[in-house]
């Protein structure tokens, strides 16, 4: 109890507000090491298959010899279809389906987003299962184009020819669906919606023939033109809509296969070479981020694992020796694994950073950086509000220094005994919470305004959009903080408030953020982090003879504020995002188009947590700072 | 184009001829589009009920006619199933879907009690023993999976004899149907699978069909004003895909053809040495018995008639035009019926018997009748809480409208909302329910019941929906496969009108669906959860304490005198003396 008493002690230690900002240093010094050291042998593990009914690779593939031929085939009459109608394509390719005794059916769809029409067609086909009874199915897709807008020649022709090989088996225990969409992004989410029935039904036709509950889906993407392309590695891509992830065991299977079986080479996140040092591992962490992070669809199977379908893309990158069959047999024995699944593929990790095609870390490990840089925030705006509740320094009764002499003093009396007792440490500090309070959750519905604008802006105005809104954030903070020092000039304890407020809410969600997107989290976090650190400087009190002589950061209060302004307006997320851009060199308009896209086709939450999450933090801490340089 | 009517309903001409002698059986094959074939296997015995009662047994199979007898029932259908009929390629079911079940395993069955009470307990003798005798799990239709149906089945047999009938109806859709239950099946018959059709009912050709039910029916069954017999049959129908039956054993596996098997479409401007775009075959393929079932069949079953219908054990429906060779030593008989798209055969005795149908190109395409009714059901939504269910029914006729008794049995942890129920026909307000049986579940005491008498019109699809929660199971209720979701039910739908020829009704039954109930994770996270759970509460624990507790000097505290040991010991004995002084108070 006594060491509890002396801690209690503490609080009334002026040293212990010192202590916070250090504190939130080393929380986010400490995240980002702790992300630094995950590519180390000792902390990440390598891949293992958990669940035992996939037995990976250990049956014989048959998919050779005169499929071949076939196969040549498939590919010219899906190259001839290059430059027809979409419902020449779809009838023809349906034809092929309905030659092998396939149930084939066609859906068409038709979304707008950003002043664009999204309007084509998929064909399924289903694969009733010999030993199924249209309880469960898995998924081939051959998207018609792939995420660069090539054709998927060798793909779709792929997805032909073992729709046809697969017909000969007799021993599915699953339907298979053979599906060739559209495109390779809102395609398949026409599909997947529709086959679970969440679709508009004014954008999507209902699906006419179903089968069971989906448990893997497998595209591949070949954009290999009629001559074929012998192609070097697998590009395995994983990453779903909003970063969500599929089950680990179904890269394990892929790999596994490819590499084991097979003798392919798998590779992911477009590290063409990984030497499998610590440079290359933490660059295929930061890539894997950095797509989860943006949550965007990264193929046709993103899609799928939002409604618990677990899904990958095989991709043929490179100049090699492997070729259309090797690509068949990997894919044939992936299915005869996800055919021998009993169990809804969940006994693996559904959260996981990969760094190398065969090793990962897992949330356990992972999860406390992002953890950690959230809860900076927290800490700072804790320490904020223990701050507001203080009152100005309280002259040392004590002290030899004449000047303070003149301070009030309070004579108490208790037991007989007295005591002189500076009255400013017995005045109780109200806190006034109405206008902080009202400031940060009404700069939170702000965020609603850029949000709405970003998705509802046709296509030709969104540069204009981005870059007006990017001028009118910039400005608004400082416009903000004049209006109200001319208005009502907020107190110092008011600023400190809408601060605490801000960074609380900040880590908050930042911190419930990272247990479902973990990289979006610690992004936001390591870009935010100069928030806990800028405050509004107030101009002194009129000087008086008792006042305490002005300290270095009130003596060069406007440089300060100035700077901190500056590098405040450079964290604006706008601008953060125009630099991103320039860095990456991509145009500005096509990520917009795209995240418009997402948010009315793909159900991408990014644009939320920007503009509601990041943004408003941002122009609080941006209100704070301008706030000081207006006082 | 020519074309060949198949059969209206060949079982339901062949049937009453049948039913005179005491054992007969029949094997009907009927090519179907897409390289299937259809074999429709069905055997007959009879037993006067006099014979019965006095357990005097001819053909009648001692093993089931005494648990019949045990559990009081009077009549009695079971069936097990696999697969799909695929009703858009293969047309109308056989039997008119009569003699077929939901995926998996079903039992329904009159039984003579005084009161529900004692049917249930007779019912469940009856389901446990039939599960030792068909290897089956039977015993696991407990009171949760038994439900009584009010429209859905009326009773085969006459049965002026017997008062207070009850029906219960049990399913099992997770039931794999195997090897295990064709060999007690077999058992039953008197020529036990050794000779007559049954000598090709094989567990690796039967369970690789496309489709597959095996059905046994006991109905008791009076002529006009005369004795009763109790007449059981046993049915086996199966689609094979003929492709596949004709691998031999020993390489089962379809590797690709080499290519000179392929037949190219040689019109094609990119067709060369190593590109080939295949062509759809149009000839009918070439199959025979031996290919199919791995064996001919070994002569007749010595038990069936030599003359008459009886006679006629194994038929085919073709077109006249298909070659058919019979490959046998014995001697046959071959009848031709029904304007010779029917052949039957009358079997030899003690030799060997096979039908061998060449590849064949025909002038005339097989024409498969038009169900009456086609059905779809699917759980729509996903995630962990809610769902909806989804029956599409659709109403091909042009002319007629359909009436039906649409039947759902749904497990009690899949509690539908029936305010959500809405029956909706295409380019039509009305409703199309006339009547509603409900019959909601009890948590683990029973399921859910729901029959819904429906009107289709001409040409029209009617969509029923209603949404439905899904409950949390306890811990141990679980099955080991969790994560692989529990099947539900196949619908049962049974047509009113038109109305069946026979007292056997029109039957169609949807696919079973797999429902994914919230699962807890059994494994690491579960205990990472209890262990922060654990560092959680000792951290509230403290916080709470310091907020709540107030805290007093040392001095403050009233005492017993002086504290340590000493007041420890004096507290004590002064506590000692007071209960000494109540009890001395109390005498």
């Amino acid at each position: 109890m006594a060491l509890l008493n002396s801690v209690l002690a503490l609080r009334k230690d002026p040293r212990i507000l010192k202590l916070p900002p250090y504190l939130s240093l080393l929380c986010i010094l400490g995240g980002i090491a702790w992300l630094l050291v995950l590519p180390l042998q000792e902390y990440s593990r390598g891949t293992y298959v958990s669940e035992n009914a996939l037995l990976p690779g250990q049956v014989h593939t048959y998919f050779t010899g005169s499929e071949h031929n076939i196969f040549r085939a498939y590919r010219q009459e899906v190259h001839g279809l290059a430059d027809k109608s979409i419902e020449e394509r779809t009838r023809r390719l349906g034809d092929v389906f309905r030659s092998q005794n396939l149930k084939v059916a066609t859906q068409r769809y038709k979304y707008h987003a950003s002043g664009r029409n999204i309007s084509n067609q998929n064909v399924y086909a289903i694969l009733q299962g010999p030993r199924a009874d249209a309880t469960e199915a898995v998924v081939l897709i051959g998207a018609w184009r792939n995420m660069d807008n090539e054709i998927n020649t060798s793909g779709v022709a792929l997805v032909l020819t073992l729709a046809r090989y697969f017909k000969r088996w007799s021993l599915w225990s699953k339907d298979i669906i053979f599906l060739v969409s559209g495109d390779s992004t809102s395609g398949p989410q026409a599909w997947v919606d529709a086959y679970h029935d969440s679709h508009s039904s004014d954008a999507v036709e209902p699906l006419s023939i179903k089968s069971g509950a989906l448990q893997g889906a497998i595209a591949v993407d070949y954009p290999a033109g009629p001559w074929g392309h012998r192609y070097d590695k697998l590009h395995i891509v994983y990453d779903g809509v909003n970063g969500q992830l599929p089950n680990l065991d179904l890269f394990n299977t892929a790999v596994s296969i490819a590499n084991g079986q097979m003798g392919i080479g798998c590779t992911l996140q477009r590290m063409w070479k990984h030497d499998d040092k610590y440079q290359d591992r933490l660059q295929t962490v930061v890539r894997g981020m950095m797509s989860q992070g943006l949550g965007h669809a990264t193929g046709p199977h993103s899609s799928f694992i939002p409604y618990h379908v677990d899904a990958i893309t095989l991709q043929t990158v490179g100049d090699g020796w492997h070729d259309e069959m090797s690509l068949g047999r990997t894919v044939e024995s992936l299915f005869r694994s996800l055919n021998n699944l009993l169990e809804h593929l969940h006994q693996s990790f559904f959260f996981y950073l990969l760094m190398q095609a065969n090793r990962f870390v897992s949330i356990g490990t992972y999860l406390p950086s992002a953890m950690v840089i959230a809860v900076n925030f927290s800490i700072t705006a804790i320490a904020l509000w223990v701050a507001s509740g203080r009152s100005a320094t309280i002259p040392n009764p004590a002290s030899t220094d004449h000047k303070d002499k003149n301070a009030a003093v309070t004579v108490v009396e208790k037991d007989g005994a007295k005591a002189i007792i500076p009255t400013a440490a017995l005045e109780i500090t109200e806190r006034s919470l109405f206008l902080p309070l009202g400031f940060v959750l009404s700069s939170h519905f702000i965020g609603l305004l850029p949000l709405y604008i970003f998705n509802n802006t046709s296509q030709s105005y969104l540069n204009l959009a981005f870059n007006a809104t990017t001028a009118i954030t910039t400005i608004l903070p400082l416009a903000t903080a004049f209006a109200l020092s001319s208005v009502k000039q907020p107190t110092e304890q008011e600023t400190t408030l809408v601060q605490c407020f801000s960074l609380l809410l900040l880590g908050m969600f930042l911190s419930a953020l990272a247990t479902l997107n973990f990289s979006l989290s610690f992004l936001i976090g390591i870009a935010a982090s100069p928030l806990s650190f800028t405050r509004a400087i107030h101009a002194p009190p009129a000087s008086s003879p008792t006042s305490p002589p002005p300290s270095f950061l009130k003596k060069n209060r406007t440089a300060i504020s100035v700077a901190q302004a500056t590098l405040i307006a450079a964290l604006n997320p706008l601008v953060l995002m125009k630099i991103a851009a320039l860095v990456w060199k991509v145009d500005i308009t096509d990520i917009l188009v795209k995240a418009a896209e997402g948010w009315h086709v793909w159900g991408l939450w990014t644009q939320v947590v920007v503009w509601l999450a990041w943004w408003p933090a941002w122009f609080c801490g941006a209100v704070v700072v301008g706030s000081g340089l207006f006082s | 184009m020519l074309s060949f009517l198949a059969l209206l309903l060949l079982h339901a001409l062949i049937a009453p001829a049948l039913a005179a002698s005491d054992y007969s059986e029949r094997l009907l094959l009927r090519p179907l589009p897409q390289n299937a074939l259809l074999a429709s296997f069905n055997f007959r015995s009879n037993e006067s009920s006099t014979a019965f009662e006095q357990q005097n047994f001819r053909y009648f199979p001692r093993s089931l006619a005494q648990i019949l007898q045990h559990a009081g029932t009077k009549e009695l259908h079971l069936r097990f199933s696999l697969g799909r009929w695929d009703a858009e390629s293969w047309g109308q079911r056989p039997w008119n879907g009569a003699r077929e079940g939901g995926t998996g395993v079903e039992l329904w069955a009159w039984v003579e009690a005084q009161d529900q009470e004692e049917a249930f307990a007779r019912w469940l003798s009856l389901t446990n023993t039939l599960s030792g005798l068909f290897c089956a799990s039977l015993n696991f239709i407990d009171a949760t999976k038994t439900i009584r149906p009010v429209m859905t089945f009326q009773p085969e047999g006459d049965h002026q004899n017997s008062s207070h009938l009850h029906l219960l109806h049990g399913t099992l859709p997770h039931e794999v149907v195997c090897t295990e239950n064709l060999t007690p099946f077999l058992k039953l018959l008197p020529c036990k699978g050794k000779a007559g059709i049954s000598s090709l009912l094989d567990g690796h050709k039967l369970f690789d069909a496309s489709w597959q039910t095996m059905a046994i029916d006991v109905v008791p069954v009076c002529a006009e004003g005369g004795e009763c017999v109790l007449e059981m049959e046993q049915t086996v129908d199966m689609v094979l895909d003929i492709d596949r039956s004709k691998r031999p054993r020993d390489n089962p596996i379809p590797r690709p053809l080499p290519i000179e098997e392929i037949e190219c479409d040689t019109s094609k401007p990119y067709n060369a040495h190593d590109t080939c775009y295949p062509i759809h075959k149009t000839t009918e393929p070439g199959f025979s018995l031996a290919d199919l079932y791995g064996r001919p069949i070994k002569g007749a079953c010595p038990l069936t008639d030599d003359e008459g219908e009886g006679a006629n054990t194994v038929c085919i429906n073709t077109p006249p035009e298909r070659t058919i060779d019979i490959k046998t030593d014995g001697a046959y008989v071959e009848n031709k019926l029904q304007s010779d798209t029917l052949r039957c055969y009358k079997l030899p005795t003690g030799s060997d018997f096979d039908l061998v149908l060449p590849e064949q190109q025909m002038t005339t395409g097989l024409v498969h009748q038009e169900p009456p009714l086609s059905a779809a059901r699917h759980i729509n939504g996903h995630g962990q809480e809610h769902g909806s269910v989804q029956a599409v029914i659709k109403n091909p006729s042009p002319t007629d409208s359909v009436e039906f008794v649409y039947l759902e049995s749904l497990p009690w942890f899949m509690k539908p909302y029936i305010h959500t129920l809405r029956a909706r026909v295409s380019g039509s307000s009305e409703s199309p329910i006339k009547e509603t049986y409900y019959r909601p579940a009890v948590d683990r005491a029973r399921g859910t019941h729901l029959e819904l008498r429906m009107v289709i019109p001409p040409s029209s699809t009617l969509t029923v929906t209603y949404d439905f929660e899904k409950a949390i199971l306890r811990y141990t209720e679980y099955p080991p496969d969790a994560n692989r979701g529990f099947d539900v039910a196949p619908a049962v739908i049974r047509l009113i009108s038109p109305a069946s020829a026979d007292n056997k009704g029109i039957y169609l039954r949807t696919t079973s669906l797999l429902l994914p109930l919230p699962t807890p994770d059994f494994s690491m996270p579960y205990n990472v959860i209890i262990l922060t759970s654990t560092v959680m509460a000792l951290g509230f624990g403290n916080i709470f304490n310091l907020l709540v507790r107030r805290f007093v000097g040392a001095d403050e505290v009233p005492t017993l005198g002086a504290g340590g040991l000493k007041g420890l010991i004096r507290g004590r004995v002064e506590r000692l003396r007071a209960r000494f002084a109540a009890k001395r108070k109390a005498t």
